[in-house]
């Protein structure tokens, strides 16, 4: 369960000034939802889902994360939650079993609990094959297959996806959304942030249209579309963020 | 102090480095094989030159105003040179400028008279400053003039009845009490603490690039932020990987420099001694006094890199830390061993110095214990900087 009220984050840029990068965002989301944050770039997803995972410190208001408080346990919110996104990568130099032997290690995964759960992710996700390989030496696609397998190795009841497809192609996009939806399945929390919207459509349970940091529109894509009149989820997307920037003129 | 994912971390980033090619080349290979080998292969060569410099018969014109036998003959007799006659001067110095020989002799007109009257001989030498071995002929010319002077001022003493002594107001004797292997091991003091403070700063300047500004730049830090260990837990076990390769590095140093002028080289013994060897009990104090200099350069190198975007970014914020580590470094090789307390203070300069008392037998308790408490200080403050910055999210997502 994610519970996030009013966070928000400020940073000072020499250029532009004091910058609002999000806005007062609330969201809440359930185990077994996948939750979108839908946007363009630089409309601030990066931004909460880096304070969700406590890697920002939110300037005003708070999250809890399988019921801890982003603020007083960031420990114990790391320990709940599985990150996952298109640009984080691997140590080139470990192999495939080490790298997930070491997230496992890092979760307080030992000996024989520790072996057995990266057997397992092996077998379920096709590794073994390359278990032995360096990382630098992997394939795009099996270097997201050890990109799971590291971000599930503690079993997290919380899974924060961020644009997690970017820049792979269209065969390993599939199998990561495919994990997406596993996750719901196995009634994990998912929180996904993207901007395309084929990927909503099919994924999403509740969708935040996020522009300029704040949430312009919540809902699900049914209900978008129904609250715009498009059919089409990119026209309900514009029609939205366009509104949002007419009210604000 | 050291919690269990710090000890995660720091395994981890240890394999990974131990890993990486560029690391096991700078820090392992390249000082325990490569630096053996130049130097011995330098001293070799070095050495071969300098012998055949000695055993080379080497050609000496003469241009003789008038005859003076007592020296041209000596000059002859020896075997080192080989004479040939000028008849003038000019003709003398284009044979050197041709190098038909390398080195002339120009006895006076009145060379004969002179001697005889017990007169300084007009002599002179002509050679080129240009050409080395016109320089080692010029050399050899004066040695054997030096031993004719020797010869002939006993025989116009002995002439006047006047006892040896005459010449010599002074009888002296010098007695250098220092053993074969303290000698050698003074000259050692002259530059290896330089070589190790430098290997021990610079050896972890790779690991740090990787650790921190290579994580960013591959995007593997957000990764790393993300699981269970707190930031002060991957800054001590990043931390602590630069430390290690930063001893590794030094140790290395030590044994690339101190194995083969140990072991191999005989060609060394004229000029540094029997022996060299260093006391086990040095090489422990030299251990423990590179420690906390490891810790203050490996700090340094993690805010640097903590601070820079990529690798790039980190390689040019480099050199201010290198003059840092190097302008102290270097003026202890002018500094000599025995120096003021307040020294004891200037960090890297103190390390130095200290390893300089060390291996020439000067060690003093008190700027010891000065010297590695002051640097453990610096060492700690540096340390505490380089965690701060680790922890300020405005740093570590700096785009």
């Amino acid at each position: 369960m994610i519970i996030a009220e009013n966070l928000t984050k400020t940073f000072r840029d020499r250029k532009r000034g004091l910058v609002r990068a999000v806005n007062n965002l609330s969201l809440n989301c359930r185990p077994g939802q996948i939750f979108g944050l839908l946007g363009a770039n630089g409309a601030g997803k990066t931004t909460t889902l880096r304070m969700l995972g406590t890697l920002l410190e939110p300037t005003h208001g708070n999250a809890t994360i399988a019921g801890y408080d982003i603020r007083e346990n960031p420990q114990e919110v790391r320990r709940c939650i599985g990150f996952l996104s298109g640009s984080t990568a691997l140590y080139g130099r470990l192999t495939a079993r080490e790298m997930i032997e070491y997230f496992g290690q890092l979760n307080n995964l030992k000996g024989t609990d520790l072996s057995r759960r990266v057997d397992e992710l092996i077998e379920r996700l096709e590794i073994g094959e390359f278990q032995n390989g360096r990382c630098d030496k992997l394939s795009t696609g099996q270097k997201q297959r050890v990109s799971i397998a590291r971000s599930i190795v503690h079993r997290p009841p919380v899974m924060i996806f961020d644009e997690p497809t970017s820049g792979l192609d269209v065969m390993t996009s599939q199998t990561i959304m495919a994990f997406i939806e596993q996750c719901r399945s196995d009634n994990l929390t998912v929180v996904f942030s993207t901007h395309i919207m084929s990927e909503v459509e099919r994924l999403c349970d509740r969708v935040a249209i996020v522009h300029h940091g704040i949430v312009a529109a919540e809902g699900s894509v049914n209900e978008l579309r129904q609250q715009t009149g498009e059919t089409v989820m990119e026209n309900a997307f514009l029609k939205i963020v366009h509104r949002m920037e007419d009210t604000n003129v | 102090m050291f919690s269990r994912l710090s000890y995660i971390v720091f395994r981890k980033e240890l394999r990974e480095t131990l890993r990486d090619k560029r690391v096991l080349l700078g820090v392992i290979v390249s000082p325990l094989i490569v630096t053996p080998l130049i130097l011995g292969t330098v001293l070799f060569f070095g050495g071969k030159k300098e012998m055949q410099k000695m055993d080379a018969i080497l050609n000496i014109g003469i241009v003789e105003q008038t005859a003076f036998p007592e020296l041209i003959q000596k000059l002859e007799d020896n075997a080192s040179i080989e004479t040939q006659r000028f008849e003038t001067r000019d003709d003398v110095i284009t044979a050197v400028e041709e190098r038909i020989v390398r080195a002339a002799l120009v006895v006076s007109e009145t060379a004969r008279n002179d001697f005889q009257n017990n007169q300084s001989v007009g002599l002179e030498i002509i050679f080129t400053f240009a050409n080395e071995t016109s320089q080692n002929a010029n050399n050899r010319l004066r040695k054997i003039i030096g031993e004719f002077d020797q010869y002939a001022l006993a025989k116009r003493i002995q002439k006047m009845d006047l006892p040896e002594s005459f010449a010599k107001p002074t009888s002296l004797k010098v007695n250098n009490i220092a053993t074969s292997a303290s000698t050698g091991s003074f000259l050692l003091g002259l530059f290896l603490p330089y070589l190790i403070v430098i290997s021990a700063a610079f050896g972890g300047i790779q690991t740090a690039f990787d650790l921190c500004a290579g994580e960013k730049e591959r995007s593997t830090m957000e990764t790393l932020l993300v699981s269970p260990a707190s930031r002060f837990e991957i800054v001590q076990g990043k931390l602590f990987t630069i430390f290690t390769i930063s001893l590794i590095a030094a140790l290395c140093a030590i044994t690339g420099i101190v194995a083969p002028l140990t072991f191999g080289l005989d060609i060394l013994k004229d000029t540094l001694g029997d022996q060299i060897s260093i006391k086990l009990s040095s090489v422990l104090a030299m251990l423990l006094i590179v420690v906390p200099l490891a810790l203050f350069t490996s700090s340094m190198l993690l805010v640097i890199s903590s601070f820079a975007r990529n690798q790039k970014e980190a390689q040019t914020y480099i050199l201010p830390f290198i003059s840092i580590v190097l302008l102290p470094a270097m003026l202890s090789s002018i500094f000599g061993a025995e120096n003021h307390l307040y020294t004891a203070f200037i960090p890297v300069l103190n390390i130095s110095l200290t390893m300089k008392q060390i291996l020439g037998d000067l060690f003093n308790p008190l700027y010891f214990a000065i010297s590695l408490g002051s640097s453990f200080i610096y060492a700690y403050i540096v340390m505490r900087i380089a965690t701060a910055f680790f922890l300020r999210e405005n740093i570590l997502f700096r785009t």
